[in-house]
């Protein structure tokens, strides 16, 4: 059983981390930096229970926060590109991330133990789980009340008028510009609740692993976090835990029976997935059922009239 | 439509998860597994590990098996499981391996999965208080310093870098008197590489007299050295350790060939004394020592080579300790006693934990292996040159 | 300043805009598909160092000479680049941006773990021209096989320059990207182009992935990463589908991570050049010779 709560563990952790690229993407930006932004907060969460030892639920939270801020910093000068050179300038950003916490020696004696960040070695012994006593099912369901708290709040968001605005910028940045709004503030904004996020789930991530380098901040997981919610569809929230589901359940844990074509299959997969639905496994519209239990209007129907 | 066709998706692939973990229920055997990287740029490590391991398992098979508690005899199954030197599958397969009836584990491959494996076990035995997983590993290949002490349910079969390179270093001021300076090169951001330049290389250099004149870095995928040959150049050493894997080691090779650097010795890592150099840079590469814990020096060891290459794979410093600590687990395991039945597996589990925790010697290939008592082994080494297209033993300190 | 640094300096400054050359090849590649279709093909360096592959098998199994492997692995790479054609841009609707992305990235875990698959991760040797030679000049040393790098990038770039002004395949190239519709309208078969266009930037990769094989003298997958992340930085520091722009790009970039190297050592060289390519992008998000005001 334990087996599957690690599995869903997993799919919680890659939810976040996709999450936070879907708000970037709604407002049409491309952000390579959500690796690097997923590392501060895996870094900053570690540090926080396994050097000051503090309780992983503020640890995620000042984690998530500390990324916000920096990812609002960021936003600023990168936004001023688009298109190709905003991914190349996030692309950049996440890469001086990583080597920052590849130059990073930082230890403080815990229980006459060095503990922290060394450098190209990384940061091990984040134990906070097992040396609190909790269950892997307890991690498990500590991971997705986090989740579906996201979930529900960029759910509601999509519903309000932020959400409108965020895809109103995503859609023709010249018509949304020409009707009053703030380029700047919603992507800026965008940045930083994409960078919120990203922290929570980097520094969950860090406490499931228990050990954290460099290396695996690097621009493959910065691919992911972007791939999750194109594949997916950016129609709701759902689209990238269908994607999630899709690349760490049945990509990379089902097919293990393949043995070695697994690997083989994994791109090529992904490659037939984009040509047979362009717009994402479950398209660029949020799901029917779901729509239908509102009634009045709506801007995503009103959008579709058009 | 489209609703329908992700449900079938789904339900596909759940039960692909179901099928594959589904326990084997068929009488008198047990399951040993092997885990670690067998695709992607590192896959080399699984494929050799895995081979090693299934004609080990054969070998044992055809010799009886082993022996269960009531006297009975059991076969052992294999399997091997990727996890794509990537933390989280590895943790992931580990957890899977948990939840079959499998009694133990040989793995992983790669010292950046092993660390975090490690430490999801429990990190002391009975410790109630910790809720880490308790399932024993055996690790063969993957080689960093000092991992198992993180956890009591790891043992490992590696050889011990520190042991061997302060022997290497030793012999080296014996065998070459007038060597005086020592230039390492590390390739940086390989946890492994770093970790053995210096915490393990510049130490034993350092003891036994070297004058460490320059350290080159460079990163696993440069492909320009001409600026860290240049230091090494000036600096004019005696001795050139690198401590780096074999694609950057042999463009540091070619580089220094180039800037006409000719030490009078020439070391290198641990693992790169296999194939992968001398398929890579046979050339440059030729000369250079590096001590490893296996070379098809006696009888068995050439049998062992043999039964794996007919497996398909080639049997290194890496592989054999997947092949040894197959055979020190029939050992172990016909000595604790197991009962091999669904209902014991836990306590089947603990008993080979503890069998490898009492284990103060083990046979090895090369000879008897010690058992240290924080889970590490120190394990009997030769010195290997490159000489044309193979490895030659230069010197044997066990003779 | 010491006599010693002098000489590392322009050594390192040399050293780097030789090796540079083939990053603008990379870059130029990437400025090509980007200029015509206006998407981005993350496959690219990928592709380019699965041609390569193609060369080294030929040397691998017929010990074919090092003209025959370089011109086997331009045309192996430009062939694969017409699958990433047709795998991933031929079909995924013009609308779409985000889907031929994603289906490049797929393509490039794809192409990656079958090179790894048919070698086995293993590095293998390449052949390389002029290794031994030296070109001394004082104490700075200009290693013969990097001038032959250098010269074969030259030449293939001269040959791009030939395509595109002097042909009139060139004409319709330079059409569709500068108006799609406008160039259809004209009768100029755009989705041709276009394959075209993949397969030119192909050749060019390959070229590029030839010669850093071959200045390296071994190969192996773990290269590809990084060849992507060089040429997509060059294309942004030249500017989005500029040519000169790539090529000075390319040497900056190569010139720039040596220097770093030398005055920073190895593991703070790459966030300098990151930093310097931030700083660059929001600085002057144009590049060098585009014009600020592109579409993307």
């Amino acid at each position: 059983m334990d087996f599957y709560f690690g599995l869903l563990q997993i799919f919680g952790v890659h939810t976040l981390l996709g999450l936070s690229a879907y708000v970037v993407l709604l407002t049409g930006q491309v952000s390579m930096a959500q690796a690097g932004f997923y590392a501060i907060g895996a870094y900053t969460a570690g540090a926080g229970t396994a050097m000051f030892g503090i309780h992983i639920l503020p640890a995620i939270i000042v984690a998530g926060l500390v990324t916000a801020v920096i990812a609002c910093i960021v936003g600023f000068p990168a936004l001023r590109v688009k298109g190709l050179m905003l991914v190349v300038a996030t692309l950049a950003f996440g890469e001086m991330v990583r080597l920052f916490f590849f130059n990073l020696t930082w230890q403080v004696d815990r229980g006459g133990e060095l503990v922290g960040p060394n450098g190209a070695e990384g940061f091990r012994s984040i134990r906070y789980f097992p040396e609190h006593g909790w269950e892997v099912w307890h991690v498990t369901a500590f991971i997705w009340a986090v989740v579906i708290v996201v979930m529900v709040a960029l759910w509601w968001v999509d519903r309000t008028r932020a959400g409108a605005v965020l895809r109103a910028v995503g859609h023709d940045e010249t018509a949304a510009q020409s009707i009053g709004l703030n380029l700047t503030a919603v992507k800026v904004g965008a940045m930083t609740a994409g960078g919120f996020i990203a922290g929570l789930g980097g520094g969950i991530y860090a406490h499931t692993v228990t050990h954290i380098e460099h290396g695996v901040f690097g621009v493959l997981l910065a691919t992911f976090a972007i791939a999750y919610p194109i594949l997916g569809g950016l129609g709701s929230v759902f689209g990238t835990v269908i994607a999630v589901l899709f690349i760490q359940g049945f990509l990379i844990e089902g097919l293990r029976f393949l043995g070695d074509w697994r690997s083989l299959l994994f791109g090529a997969l992904i490659v037939l997935a984009m040509n047979l639905r362009p717009t994402g496994l479950l398209g660029e519209h949020a799901p029917r059922w779901f729509r239908r239990r509102k009634t009045g209007s709506e801007p995503l129907e009103l959008k579709e009239a058009n | 439509m489209k609703l329908k066709s992700l449900i079938t998706a789904g339900m596909i692939s759940a039960s692909a998860l179901a099928l594959s973990s589904a326990a084997f229920a068929a009488d008198k055997t047990v399951r040993i597994v092997g885990f670690g990287a067998s695709s992607g740029v590192v896959g080399i490590f699984g494929q050799n590990s895995g081979a090693a391991m299934s004609a080990a398992f054969e070998k044992i098979n055809a010799e009886g098996g082993i022996t269960l508690a009531d006297g009975s005899k059991a076969m052992i199954e294999t399997e091997y499981y990727d996890d794509r030197c990537n933390a989280e599958e590895g943790i992931s397969v580990l957890r899977r391996i948990a939840s079959t009836d499998a009694l133990v584990a040989i793995g992983p491959t790669c010292s950046n999965v092993a660390e975090p494996l490690f430490g999801i076990l429990q990190a002391k035995v009975d410790d109630a208080g910790d809720t880490g997983l308790q399932f024993p590993v055996f690790t063969d290949v993957a080689i960093k310093g000092g991992l198992a002490g993180i956890s009591e349910w790891v043992f490992r079969n590696t050889p011990s870098e520190a042991k061997m390179y302060d022997d290497l270093f030793a012999w080296i001021r014996e065998t070459y008197p007038d060597a005086k300076t020592i230039y390492g090169g590390v390739e940086e951001d390989f946890a492994h590489s770093r970790f053995t330049w210096y915490s393990v290389m510049k130490t034993a250099a350092e003891a036994h007299g070297f004058e460490l004149v320059g350290e080159a870095q460079w990163l696993l995928n440069d492909t320009n050295f001409s600026n860290q040959a240049r230091g090494m150049r000036r600096a004019e050493p005696d001795v050139v350790a690198i401590s780096a894997h074999p694609f950057t080691s042999c463009g540091m090779l070619r580089e220094m060939a180039r800037q006409k650097i000719q030490p009078k010795v020439l070391v290198g890592l641990t693992s790169s004394s296999s194939l992968e150099t001398l398929s890579g840079c046979a050339n440059e590469a030729q000369g250079i020592i590096i001590p490893t814990s296996f070379a098809p020096v006696n009888d068995e060891a050439k049998a062992a080579a043999e039964a794996v290459a007919a497996k398909g794979g080639a049997l290194d410093l890496h592989s054999a300790a997947a092949w040894e600590n197959a055979m020190i687990l029939r050992d172990v395991i016909n000595a604790a006693g197991i009962e091999g039945t669904p209902d014991t597996l836990e306590a089947d589990r603990r008993k080979i934990r503890d069998g490898l925790a009492a284990l103060t010697t083990a046979h090895g290939l090369l000879g008897e292996n010690k058992r240290m008592p924080d889970g590490e082994a120190v394990k009997p080494y030769v010195f290997v040159h490159a000489q044309g297209n193979a490895w030659e033993v230069v010197h044997n300190p066990g003779s | 300043m010491d006599y010693f640094f002098i000489i590392d300096f322009v050594q390192s400054l040399a050293d780097g805009l030789l090796f540079g050359t083939t990053y603008a090849l990379i870059g130029i590649g990437f400025t090509l598909i980007f200029g015509v279709m206006r998407k981005l093909n993350l496959a690219y360096g990928a592709a380019a160092l699965a041609g390569t592959y193609v060369g080294l098998g030929l040397f691998l199994t017929f010990n074919a000479p090092p003209f025959v492997v370089f011109l086997a692995s331009a045309i192996g790479a430009g062939l694969i680049g017409l699958v990433v054609y047709y795998c991933c841009f031929r079909f995924t609707p013009e609308a779409h941006p985000m889907a031929s992305l994603l289906a490049s990235v797929g393509m490039l875990l794809f192409l990656e773990e079958m090179m790894t698959h048919v070698s086995h991760g293993m590095p293998h040797p390449y052949p390389s021209v002029l290794s031994g030679a030296t070109l001394e000049l004082g104490d700075i040393w200009i290693r013969g096989d990097l001038l032959f790098v250098f010269g074969i990038c030259v030449v293939a770039m001269a040959l791009l320059f030939w395509l595109l002004y002097r042909t009139p395949l060139g004409l319709a190239t330079r059409a569709v990207s500068q108006q799609p519709r406008a160039a259809q309208l004209c009768g100029i078969d755009s989705a041709r182009v276009n394959a075209l266009t993949f397969v030119i930037a192909g050749v060019l990769g390959g070229t590029a992935g030839a010669m850093t094989a071959a200045a390296v003298g071994i190969l192996s997958p773990i290269i590809a990463t990084g060849l992507t992340v060089k040429g997509l930085i060059v294309v942004v520091i030249g500017g989005l589908g500029s040519i000169p722009g790539a090529i000075i790009g390319g040497l900056l970039v190569g010139a720039a991570e040596n220097i770093f190297l030398l005055l920073r050592g190895v593991t703070e060289r790459d966030i300098y050049v990151m930093l310097l390519l931030f700083l660059f992008l929001t600085l002057r998000p144009g590049g060098l010779f585009g014009s600020a005001a592109t579409r993307d």
